[in-house]
This record gives C-alpha cells, sequence and structure tokens, in this order.
C-alpha cells in the first residue's frame, strides 16, 4: 500500500514538474551587458531544422546581426529570457536585426508546449538541436548562452546566463552594429 | 677601482633590495585582496517551502547554493527518461541549485568545480562532477535525451565569466547524506590571481 501511495505521490510530483520546472531560489536579476568577443572570428556553421521542419543556414543571414540563443525548456534562465528575445526582435527586427534561438536535446512536443505558455509567443525561428552537436563548435560550456553574430559573420559579443535582451541599451548597441554595416 | 668581493656583495644586497619590493608588493596585494575578499553571507530560508538558501558575495563575484529536495531532483529527472532506481542514487547525494556570478570582478572570473572543496568534520573532498555520474550511468541505456538533459542542467565543471553578469544557474552534487553540515571553498582566479569564497554550515536537505 505504502508503495503504490509512494508511486502516486512521485507522480504527482512529476506532474507538477512537467508543467512548470522548478526555480528553487528567487531569481538572479537579469542584466543587459554584452561581451566583446575579441579578436572577432568566423561564426561556426549553423544549419539546423525549424519547428515547420524547414532548414534555417546562419550563412542566408549574412548582412544581419543575428543573435543566437542557446537554449532549453528546462532551464530556468532560458525560459526568463526568451519573452525579451521576442521583443527584441519585435523592436529591431525591421533594423537588420535576427534571432536564432537553438533548442539543445529536446523534441519538437516539448518546445511546442512551452512556447504555448509564453506571452508574447516568439515569431522568430526555433531550431531543434536534439543531438547537441552544435554546442562544442560554438564553445557553449553552460546554457543559456548567446552569441552577437555580426553582419560580416563574425561574432560580435557573447553573453553567458540569461539576459534582459529587450533593455534599450542592449537594442541600440544591436541596431548601431546593425546600422554599421549598412553604412560602410 | 672596486674589489671584485665587494661588486658581489653590492649585488648581493641589490638582489636582497629587490626580493624585499617584490615581498612588500606581494603583501600589499595580498592586504588589499583580502579586504576586498571581506565576504558577506546570508542565509534565506523560504517561508512557504523551508528550502535553504545561503549566498556570499566577495570580490564581485556571487556564489549561491540552495536546497534541492531528493524528491525535486528524482521528478525533474524521472520526466526526462531516467528511471528512478538509476537517478535515485544522484538524487540523493545531496543536490544544490547553484549560482556563481562575475557581477563586478576585476576581470574574467575562470574556475574548475574540480579545484572547489567540500568541506567537512570527516575530510575535504570536491564536488562530485557530471562525468562521473554520467559514467555511472552508461550501463543504463538510457534515451540520449535524458542524458543531454543531465549534462545540460549540472553546475558547468569549468567555465569563465565576463564581468558585467556573466553567470550560470546549474546543480551541484556534494555527495554527501541528507542533513549533513558541510561548507564550500569555491575558488576561481582573475587575472591569474587566485580567489576563494567559502559558504560556511551550509546544510543538505532532510
Amino acid at each position: 500500500m505504502s508503495v503504490v501511495r509512494n508511486r502516486c505521490a512521485l507522480l504527482m510530483v512529476c506532474l507538477v514538474y512537467l508543467a512548470c520546472p522548478p526555480a528553487w531560489a528567487e531569481a538572479p536579476p537579469l542584466t543587459h551587458a554584452l561581451t566583446p568577443v575579441q579578436p572577432p572570428v568566423p561564426a561556426p556553421p549553423l544549419r539546423l531544422a525549424n519547428l515547420d521542419d524547414e532548414v534555417v543556414d546562419l550563412e542566408d543571414l549574412r548582412g544581419k546581426v543575428v543573435v543566437v540563443n542557446f537554449w532549453a525548456t528546462w532551464c530556468p534562465p532560458c525560459r526568463r529570457e526568451m519573452p525579451s528575445l521576442q521583443r527584441l526582435s519585435q523592436l529591431a527586427g525591421d533594423q537588420g536585426v535576427r534571432v536564432l534561438a537553438v533548442n539543445i536535446g529536446e523534441d519538437l512536443d516539448t518546445v511546442f508546449s512551452f512556447i504555448g505558455m509564453l506571452e508574447p509567443a516568439p515569431s522568430f525561428p526555433l531550431l531543434l538541436d536534439q543531438e547537441a552537436d552544435t554546442l562544442p563548435p560554438w564553445k557553449v560550456q553552460g546554457l543559456p548562452t548567446t552569441y552577437v553574430v555580426a553582419p560580416d559573420g563574425t561574432l560580435a559579443y557573447r553573453a553567458v546566463g540569461g539576459r534582459e535582451f529587450d533593455h534599450p541599451q542592449l537594442v541600440r548597441q544591436l541596431i548601431e552594429l546593425a546600422g554599421s554595416a549598412q553604412a560602410r | 677601482m672596486v674589489p671584485i668581493w665587494r661588486a658581489q656583495a653590492d649585488n648581493r644586497q641589490r638582489g636582497a633590495n629587490l626580493k624585499n619590493v617584490a615581498s612588500s608588493v606581494v603583501l600589499v596585494a595580498m592586504t588589499l585582496a583580502g579586504a576586498a575578499c571581506a565576504a558577506q553571507q546570508r542565509h534565506h530560508v523560504d517561508p512557504e517551502t523551508g528550502i535553504e538558501t545561503w549566498e556570499l558575495q566577495t570580490s564581485g563575484v556571487t556564489l549561491s547554493l540552495t536546497q534541492i529536495l531528493s524528491d525535486q531532483a528524482r521528478a525533474f529527472y524521472v520526466n526526462r527518461g531516467f528511471p528512478v532506481a538509476v537517478i535515485d542514487p544522484y538524487a540523493t547525494a545531496c543536490v544544490f541549485m547553484t549560482v556563481l556570478r562575475n557581477d563586478a570582478a576585476p576581470g574574467s572570473v575562470h574556475f574548475r568545480q574540480a579545484d572547489w572543496s567540500v568541506i567537512t568534520s570527516q575530510g575535504t573532498h570536491p564536488p562530485v562532477g557530471a562525468q562521473e555520474w554520467l559514467r555511472g550511468f552508461e550501463r543504463g541505456d538510457l534515451p540520449r535525451s535524458a542524458l543531454i538533459a543531465f549534462r545540460w542542467a549540472q553546475f558547468p565543471v569549468e567555465h569563465t565569466y565576463e564581468p558585467g553578469g556573466d553567470w550560470n544557474q546549474g546543480m551541484l552534487t556534494t555527495g554527501l547524506s541528507a542533513g549533513a553540515v558541510f561548507d564550500l571553498a569555491a575558488r576561481w582566479d582573475v587575472a591569474g590571481i587566485g580567489y576563494e569564497g567559502v559558504l560556511k554550515n551550509v546544510r543538505c536537505s532532510q
């Protein structure tokens, strides 16, 4: 009887966690600082299917500033920063800034059910890397990690850990990077 | 004409002076670093769950440990494809949600988890690294997605955080039993200078 009771209790906990991964503690504040990549190096290749099973290639976005975000649904800071990536996309999308979010190790259903809970829901491409193959070439050691790819295809900035991507200073920084390429 | 013995003696004196100056510089630097390291530890108990957090701010770096109940850890990984029996040794190995953040250190913070120490009255050992757990899981015929989730949900074994807010949050296991009390000595370096932050009297969840 107690075995059944224990299993029921575990099942209940599992159901709760399926809907809402644990936050465990008061979350640290998100900042908006980006670290310049010095010297700038070419961005590693990135070619993955999106949720509609269409292949998205970073190379095709040459000439734009591309924010490449590596994330997972179970990662609390990834979940926190995702709406700010959407707001960045809305604020700066028509000024040469694009966002790509690479989900690590999860399937289509998991990602779909997560984005269904987001407000605003992401309208930028969500790419699936189920084998986590992109992490070594992009030198990702923890999630989330975000890179900013300059219009010339080099890595311009890096951010380890969650950020507030719609902070006015950060938005301005990215628009200026996009604008500097157009001015040349 | 200076006799050779006198020149040698002068050189020895100059060498000794240089050594004294170098020692003084090192002493001053250590004193400054020590002053900067005047750490402040805080302890917080969640009034609803009773879950405890220990946080330390020192030398521009924030370090915190928050208890993860064994049921929480078990449920998290069962949801990601682990059988209960496989994840149980991990879930009961005193897991903490760990945050390390470079708020305003004087440069890049580089750390290796292997350099950290879990200190108890019984002895000292480093936290149990992700690779150690993963080696144990190899025999379990687990879904690849489960192993990927496990690997990336752990606190990084090594990383470099830039000033201005680089940080990570991840799970860290001490390998201790429920209710054990320990100190965690976290170590990192900034431009080759070593720093240490010690969280004292941290308690594993029951």
